[in-house]
């Protein structure tokens, strides 16, 4: 997949959207394909320097947390550090920020920060987009 | 089959599996065979499609015991 590039729009912010996001992120960047992830509203949540150690699984579905152990799935943290170990590019967005009252220094090491605007720049070559 | 390198991602689940070879495969030079051992039921497809997508050579896969194994060969 070298010469492929994608897109990821992550816009919510429980644990299962963190996996959703990382784990295609990380499959994408493992096959040489160069990626971009832009997190927004709740999606912030998935590279907030506190709160993405400690996502909350969705409501009602507490009881996967056994599974997750059960899997031996890597952890949030974990797969954070190997998807900008692989180069990919992870964008918070700059109005969601401004709403939630956010800084960059509010997030892990490494992020960029920008608009709608950068994200489009980003995408408008990709081929392939998805949305989590 | 001779391999250059051994990668034991048993227990691992997806997506590590990939991510795993992929690093052990950058160690290695072009022509050299990678081993990689498995129990990620979803490392029989994903292992061959990143071959696919990364140009590499799946030479042979196996089964026994819930061990998957695969040997790889860099392009």
């Amino acid at each position: 997949m070298a010469n492929t590039k994608v897109a990821v729009i992550a816009a919510n912010g429980s644990l299962f959207d963190a996996y959703k996001v990382f784990n295609i992120a990380s499959a994408a960047a493992a096959s040489d394909a160069e990626v971009g992830i832009f997190f927004t509203f709740e999606g912030l949540n998935l590279i907030h320097k506190e709160a993405h150690k400690d996502l909350p699984l969705p409501e009602g579905k507490e009881h996967f947390q056994e599974g997750f152990k059960q899997a031996n799935v890597p952890s949030i943290e974990e797969l954070v550090s190997m998807a900008k170990e692989m180069n990919v590019k992870l964008i918070g967005c700059q109005m969601t920020m401004d709403v939630m009252n956010l800084e960059k220094e509010d997030f892990i090491e490494g992020i960029e920060v920008g608009g709608a605007a950068t994200f489009m720049e980003y995408a408008k070559d990709a081929n392939i987009t998805l949305s989590f | 089959m001779d391999a250059a390198k051994v990668l034991d991602a048993k227990g691992l689940a997806c997506p590590m599996p990939i991510v795993k070879t992929k690093k052990a495969m950058e160690e290695l030079n072009i022509g050299d065979v990678l081993e990689v051992h498995a129990t990620d039921k979803g490392a029989k497809s994903d292992l061959a499609a990143w071959t696919k997508s990364s140009g590499h050579e799946l030479l042979k896969d196996t089964e026994e015991d819930d061990v998957l194994k695969f040997w790889i060969k860099k392009a």
